[in-house]
């Protein structure tokens, strides 16, 4: 009686029917009432990892029409990669979905009821598959260049209306991520390295020269209200700069920037930023003898800190003239994120590099995947002229 | 843009889907070939608890069930009439494979058409 009872149930089964298949027992594999080529069926291959991920809503596809898209989760950024089998895959969807995909008839059909049904609704031909990427966060620095923030928009905040933001090129958090393709976590830490701030809902750069106006007339009240270095009073320090008519977003931007905040809850002025903020005014106007940049440089320093050459690493490089060496600004920051084009800006700029000086030019780079090693011996030529000699670097 | 990568069913009770895969083309027969749906296609059976063997006309398969190393997501594309906007959707989560690597074995035609059942019998013949 109960096997009677049961049968009808049984005799509809789709992917179950498969993979709880019983020995000695059989299933009829057979095409879907709906069978076609399905393209908007896409099998996703991923970790076991980054299932939790993508099973909590945490993870989005980023790209332009015209990019390739990438997979991002909170922290990581993957490229998505299709590739293709010869095999026939057929795909078997279980038995609560069905109906899903507007097959009902199979339970009716009266000659499916003896014997267990698992309907193909397609032959996928192919998975994506995910490989981690480095995040494309060039697009970022292009983006936020377009219109840096300036002394004019510290004048014009208030009077700009909602429209006038619009014209302009400006990007809140949510047009860069439609925009830029890298995860949260790798757009936020991208935003912090080009020192960008959020105004008005805007992320922005701040124009050099705006904020070298601002740290002087840090520096400034500093003296003149004799304040410690590394004793900054938050409020005070804003109330000074707004009084000077310094926005107060941009006020404690400034702080950002050039200091750190203590557990003591005060600001410290970070030594290196500032001298290096310094050294890459002075270096705008173009090469400067090496002496004579010296002088000027250490001219400039605040009284209390130290400049010292080291600081400069990844920010400038010498040239010998004779018996004159030249000091020019070649910053590490202004250089493209990819690897082959970081190399290549690298070897127009110089044919030969020793690796002191290289290093600090391609510490930054990462490719998941690949080691520095990995990077050198792909994009470089390497040659020792004598065993201890110092290794150069050359294109390859 | 941004393309949301939607699940509705959580991760513990994410359907399973399955995936019976074989070398090669399954050919219909020239007067099927417009009229694919609900047509059978062969016969699975679990020969014993390690062998499967799948018998699609006169050719008999003979494979095994494989876990995948990394489990394949099914995703649906959900495009919303009104609106540009696309969503994906997670419909399913595959983790095994029934394999089919082999050539296949030819059966002895047998005379009466319309007894598939009774050919996949045969699939107890030689489990390796």
């Amino acid at each position: 009686m109960e096997m009677v009872a049961e049968q009808p149930k049984s005799a509809c089964r789709g992917a179950e029917a498969v993979l709880n298949l019983q020995p000695t027992s059989s299933v009829s594999i057979a095409y879907h009432s709906l069978f076609g080529p399905h393209d908007d069926l896409i099998l996703l291959e991923l970790d076991e990892k980054l299932l939790p991920d993508v099973l909590h809503h945490r993870v989005t596809l980023r790209g332009q029409p015209d990019e390739d898209a990438v997979l991002c989760t909170m922290s990581k950024t993957y490229a998505v990669k299709f590739v293709g089998t010869s095999n026939s895959v057929l795909l078997i969807p279980p038995s609560e979905q069905l109906v899903l995909c507007g097959n009902t008839q199979d339970c009716d059909e009266k000659d499916r009821v003896e014997k267990l049904v698992a309907p193909v609704i397609k032959v996928a031909p192919g998975v994506m598959e995910l490989v981690e990427v480095a995040p494309r966060i060039d697009r970022l620095k292009m983006l936020l260049s377009e219109n840096p923030y300036r002394f004019d928009d510290a004048l014009m905040s208030e009077e700009l209306d909602e429209m006038e933001k619009n014209n302009t090129r400006l990007y809140s958090w949510s047009d860069l991520n439609d925009r830029v393709q890298a995860s949260n976590d790798e757009l936020r830490s991208g935003l912090q390295a080009l020192s960008a701030v959020e105004i008005d809902g805007y992320w922005r750069i701040v124009d050099e020269n705006y904020m070298d106006g601002i740290l002087n007339m840090l520096l400034h009240n500093l003296v003149l209200n004799d304040w410690s270095l590394n004793g900054l009073n938050e409020t005070e320090v804003i109330g000074v700069l707004q009084s000077d008519g310094f926005p107060c977003e941009i006020a404690q931007h400034c702080l950002q920037v050039y200091g750190s905040k203590t557990d003591d809850g005060v600001w410290k002025l970070d030594e290196k930023q500032v001298c290096v903020h310094f050294a890459r005014a002075i270096l705008r106007g173009g090469k400067m003898r090496m002496d004579n940049f010296m002088v000027e440089w250490m001219r400039k320093i605040p009284e209390g800190m130290q400049a010292s050459y080291d600081m400069l690493e990844g920010e400038v490089l010498t040239d010998k003239i004779g018996i004159e060496t030249w000091v020019y600004a070649f910053d590490v920051s202004s250089l493209p994120s990819a690897p082959a084009e970081r190399f290549s800006m690298l070897f127009r700029e110089r044919p030969k590099w020793e690796w002191n000086d290289l290093q600090p030019y391609i510490r930054d780079l990462s490719v998941p995947g690949l080691s520095s090693e990995g990077l050198l011996l792909k994009y470089t030529r390497r040659t020792q002229p004598t065993p201890d000699a110092e290794p150069v670097f050359s294109a390859r | 843009m941004q393309i949301q990568v939607k699940c509705n069913c959580g991760e513990q009770n994410c359907p399973e889907w399955a995936i019976v895969e074989l070398q090669g083309v399954i050919e219909p027969q020239p007067a099927f070939q417009d009229r694919l749906q609900n047509l059978e296609i062969g016969q699975l059976c679990r020969a014993s608890s390690q062998t499967y063997t799948f018998t699609v006309g006169y050719h008999e398969l003979t494979g095994s069930k494989v876990p995948l190393k990394k489990p394949l997501l099914v995703l649906k594309k959900i495009r919303h009439a009104d609106e540009e906007k696309v969503e994906l959707e997670v419909i399913g989560i595959i983790r095994q494979r029934i394999l089919f690597k082999t050539r296949p074995k030819a059966l002895i035609s047998r005379s009466q058409p319309g007894t598939k059942e009774r050919v996949s019998a045969p699939g107890s013949l030689v489990p390796k």
